[in-house]
């Protein structure tokens, strides 16, 4: 196909959309999370994964339909989150200890847990890829096919970015995590409840992430293993957008699936993890401290 | 004391009317049958065929007494590890197996890149495995001593079988997209040079990784170059993404061959009457009067498992253990003696007579299916074909 | 009091001994196992000579093992043998060499994923080019017993251990110690940190490569997502991590307790293992950050104070 069909293409704007939108919700999760607590949680894709299992075995086994499911998935992986932080994390964070080490060795330990939850998967589930049928009606504008799930998808996607960006800009708590991402302890003798802010970031991120599972079950096949290029894609877009740049990392993740979509429409799907994983490199390299190091301090 | 003789006596007196009553392989030892398989993994689903086929022959084997070992009948026991879809752990499974374990007997992993690293592993042991669900040029060129494959199924007669029946049916433009994994990389291999001596024109062609999750654009670009033929060289979970994404788009070309995964029934049930038109792989049918117990282990495979065999595993796998069988009930279990029977031999199967030179068997014809009402027909060659092909509509 | 020295070195003659007389008991399958724990003992030691070292922990150490096995398969029956395994190793220094400059700038947990995405990244540029020649999987016949192979790995482990013994007594050894505790401070100490971390880098890439070659000719079967499995490199971490410490022996007490465990279960319940992996690796983390070496050495610290 050449250049100018593949721009012109509403078929593959429409994946880019999509793409990015999903990576979009993934990505939220790990920037609040790493913006406010300084862990890189690797097995973030691991909670996608859950909440694609969870859509799964609630409609295979009892009928609940991935629309009105993920807002239960949502929740549930949102009491993971809380869970992780009070039996886990909140110790971890309340040891001083320097802060290159301590940032490596909790990724190491979410590393840990990511082999965790992923095996523990294997062993309920087996690691045979999953799919299920819902939505397959195609509909058509003109060139353009899709069928009801992806649609459904897009829209859900995008509606959670709003609704999360909204929610951030206009309640209090959207200033109080701009704080703590800025300055923790100069946001802690303002009298921000930081240990709050820390929860609730977990809460909403790993909330968005049970959602892109949902979304991404209705779609596609997934297997125990799914998390890790959702996880390495979402980093992708953190260190572009910015840490704890909302807004920046939802324009990153469009950007993200705009480049992976095209990239692959343009060469060969071959090429899908070289050029994912050589953006992923390189950001890192030409941003050695990433973005933030610039701009705020600890 | 008294309760404990008692009990004593009637556990001897039980034991010995059991041994009495018990049929006579109770007292021969069990022959020890190893092998690895893929029980989890990406390719865990594409193994499932295989798994039932073996569990299957094996209880059927012990009901009949047990298997026939030069004249003397012995109960069968498997010995199996899961190599977790790594070709390089089933090579260590198959070493514990020859040195720690010491079984009897090996059975074939499922798939190609399993059976292939499992050959200089035999070679080494000197131990004669008879593959099944693989086939590949590469082993032919290598003289493995050790390792057969009934399957016609060979990249290199596909090619040359798949591009006659296209001319056969007037294509004359082709789109090819292709799974990087070994099997669909050699068909693809020996198809362009077929498709260029026939004078197909390929006006779309691509290749993807075995991980790809979405191929709205590589199905774009097929539906563009508008070909007679579209051939998918895929294998099972590919090949499900593709049809769905397929008759999402909507293409229109009579011709559309899907190299792994529509001979098995959890295919037609994910991707539902846009199936029907897709030619496949597949050289066995129960429909063939004259291939003996075809029809009944179609009918056991069925009443057992619930669905429909793959038409191509399943069958396979069941080929490579009655050619085991044959050959253990004539010579028994030395190894040397069974390499050459299994080298020599010809053998009564399912899917009819099977003899081979080198690795491959020079019987079975190289054969397509094609999905018809939901139903598999054998569409190629004419000698063994059980329906006539029918161009793919568009639903 | 016993002097620790010595201690030690009962216990490499020991072990020496061991793996000398293992093959001679002619029981291939253990055999098999000892290779394995050589193996391991190799990637292991020449990890920490950067990551125990320096502090910057590699995540993606399997690069340099699956460049070596691509070496020695593609240059099979082409050069002799113990060229094409010289040559992994090589390979493997010249790789770091190349990339190390740009790499080691970054710093922490970013360091960490950047070694993993660049494995990664190496494993998907190697399948495309094997792609592009028409290859999809590599098999090697006729290759070395297993005895032989077992006496290649036996030497490596070997230099392993001595080369990390080396770095950890020398001045360079001292000088990477410094960057890990404080790297600007050292800096301003006038260590030389650049050229440390990369021959540190350089130094950690040189066997791992060759052991990649090694295990080329034992599994016999080479295929690029196979010799880059990031779990290799997974399973280094967790075996340093158990074991603790900068020095050589750390390594033997989490490779031992991981093969151990690995034998138990890798044929009957791999999964098993893998959830296990992932608990140890939860569990020494939070818990037991100086690994079983820690534990034992606060012991012996216990009991010290006590005869006193």
């Amino acid at each position: 196909m050449s250049f100018i069909e593949v721009l012109s293409s509403s078929q593959i704007l429409f994946a880019a959309l999509l793409t990015g939108a999903i990576y979009a919700i993934v990505a939220v999760g790990l920037n609040m999370v790493y913006g406010t607590m300084r862990l890189l949680n690797v097995a973030h894709g691991d909670i996608v994964m859950i909440g694609a299992y969870a859509a799964y075995w609630l409609f295979t086994q009892l009928g609940i339909p991935p629309v009105a499911s993920m807002f239960v998935v949502a929740i549930f992986c949102a009491l993971i989150g809380a869970a992780l932080y009070k039996l886990l994390l909140k110790k971890m964070l309340a040891r001083p200890g320097d802060v290159p080490h301590l940032e490596a060795r909790s990724l190491l330990l979410f590393f840990g847990l990511s082999l965790l939850i992923q095996n523990l998967v294997v062993s309920l589930q087996t690691a045979t890829p999953r799919a299920y049928q819902y939505m397959d009606h195609v509909y058509r504008i003109s060139n353009l096919a899709m069928t009801g799930n992806r649609l459904l998808a897009l829209l859900v996607a995008f509606f959670l970015c709003l609704a999360i960006a909204a929610f951030l800009r206009w309640n209090i708590f959207g200033l109080a995590l701009r704080a703590v991402i800025e300055r923790t302890d100069a946001a802690r003798i303002v009298g921000v409840d930081v240990e709050r802010v820390h929860l609730i970031s977990l809460v909403i991120g790993f909330g968005a992430a049970g959602v892109a599972g949902v979304l991404l079950s209705m779609m596609e096949q997934f297997s125990p293993f799914m998390g890790f290029s959702l996880t390495i894609a979402a980093f992708i877009v953190v260190i572009l957008g910015g840490l704890g740049n909302i807004a920046g990392g939802f324009a990153a993740a469009m950007i993200l699936g705009a480049i992976e979509t095209y990239g692959v429409a343009l060469t060969s799907p071959n090429m899908r993890s070289i050029l994912i994983y050589g953006v992923f490199v390189l950001a890192l390299i030409l941003l050695p401290k990433g973005l933030f190091h610039k701009r705020f301090k600890k | 004391m008294k309760t404990q003789s008692f009990f004593i006596k009637a556990a001897l007196a039980c034991s010995v009317l059991i041994g009495l009553n018990s049929p006579a392989f109770a007292q021969e030892p069990p022959v020890r049958i190893g092998y690895s398989m893929s029980d989890t993994g990406p390719f865990a689903m594409a193994s499932q065929e295989q798994i039932n086929v073996y569990n299957m022959w094996k209880d059927e084997v012990n009901a009949r007494g047990g298997l026939d070992v030069a004249g003397k009948k012995r109960p069968v026991e498997f010995v199996e590890y899961d190599n977790q879809s790594k070709p390089d752990q089933s090579v260590r499974i198959y070493e514990k197996l020859i040195t720690n374990d010491k079984v009897d007997l090996l059975l074939a992993p499922w798939g190609t890149p399993f059976q292939i690293s499992l050959a200089p592993v035999l070679e080494k042991y000197k131990f004669p495995v008879v593959g099944n669900t693989a086939a590949s040029v590469a082993v032919r060129q290598m003289h493995a001593h050790y390792i057969w494959f009934p399957t016609s199924a060979v990249p290199d007669k596909m090619a040359v079988a798949l591009t006659e029946m296209m001319k056969k049916n007037n294509v004359k433009t082709a789109a090819v997209i292709s799974n990087i994994l070994p099997f669909t990389k050699e068909i693809k291999n020996y198809l362009d040079p077929q498709l260029k001596k026939a004078g197909i024109t390929v006006k779309y062609e691509t290749e993807y990784p075995p991980s790809i999750k979405d191929m709205t654009s590589i199905v774009t670009q097929v539906k563009n170059a508008k070909p007679d033929a579209v051939l998918v060289l895929s294998y099972p979970s590919d090949s499900i993404l593709f049809e769905k994404q397929a008759s999402e788009i909507g293409i229109s070309s009579p011709f559309q061959f899907v190299a792994v995964g529509p001979s098995t029934a959890a295919f037609r049930q994910a991707v539902g009457k846009a199936a029907n038109g897709t030619v496949t792989l597949g050289h066995w049918s129960p429909d063939r009067p004259e291939w003996k117990g075809a029809k009944a282990f179609y009918d056991d495979y069925v009443a057992r498992y619930k669905y429909e065999p793959d038409y191509l595993n399943a069958p396979l796998a069941y080929m490579s253990l009655q050619i085991l069988e044959q050959a253990v009930a004539k010579v028994g279990l030395d190894k040397e003696k069974l390499r050459q029977t299994i080298s020599t031999d010809t053998f009564d199967t399912i899917d009819g007579k099977v003899k081979f030179e080198g690795v491959e068997n020079v019987i079975t014809p190289t054969a397509f299916l094609q999905i018809q009402n939901g139903k598999l027909q054998i569409v190629w060659p004419e000698s063994i074909a059980t329906s006539q092909f029918q161009p793919k509509t568009h639903p | 009091m016993k002097n620790p020295a010595s201690g030690d070195k009962i216990l490499w003659a020991i072990l020496a001994v061991f793996f000398l007389a293992l093959p001679f008991m002619k029981q291939d399958y253990f055999t098999g196992i000892g290779l394995s724990f050589l193996m391991w003992l190799a990637l292991t030691q020449s990890w920490s000579i950067l990551s125990k070292m320096t502090g910057y922990i590699s995540l993606g150490h399997v690069v340099f093992y699956g460049l070596g096995s691509y070496i020695v398969v593609v240059t099979w029956q082409q050069v002799p043998l113990w060229l094409a395994i010289a040559a992994s190793g090589l390979a493997s220094a010249v790789f770091a060499a190349l990339v190390g400059l740009p790499v080691l700038r970054v710093r922490g947990p970013y360091f960490v994923i950047l070694t993993f995405g660049l494995a990664e990244l190496v494993k998907y540029v190697l399948l495309a080019v094997e792609a592009s020649l028409g290859i999809s999987s590599r098999l090697l016949f006729a290759t070395p017993d297993i005895t032989e192979i077992y006496w290649i790995m036996l030497g490596l482990a070997a230099a392993s251990t001595l080369l990390l013994e080396a770095v950890h007594r020398s001045r360079f050894g001292h000088g990477l110690r410094s960057l890990r505790e404080n790297e600007e401070a050292a800096e301003t100490l006038g260590v030389p940190i650049a050229r440390y971390k990369l021959v540190a880098y350089v130094l950690s890439a040189i066997i791992p490569g060759m052991v990649g070659g090694v295990m080329a000719l034992r599994s016999t079967y080479f295929e690029a997502s196979q010799a880059f499995d990031a779990m290799i490199s997974i399973n280094i971490i967790v075996m340093a991590v158990i074991g603790g410490g900068d020095n050589a022996r750390g390594p033997l007490i989490g490779v031992a307790f991981l093969v151990a465990l690995s034998e138990l279960f890798w044929a009957e319940a791999p999964q098993f293992y893998m959830i296990i992996l992932g608990l140890l690796m939860i569990m020494f983390v939070v818990k037991l950050p100086d690994g079983l070496l820690g534990v034992l050495e606060s012991r012996k610290k216990k009991l010290g104070g006590r005869a006193l």
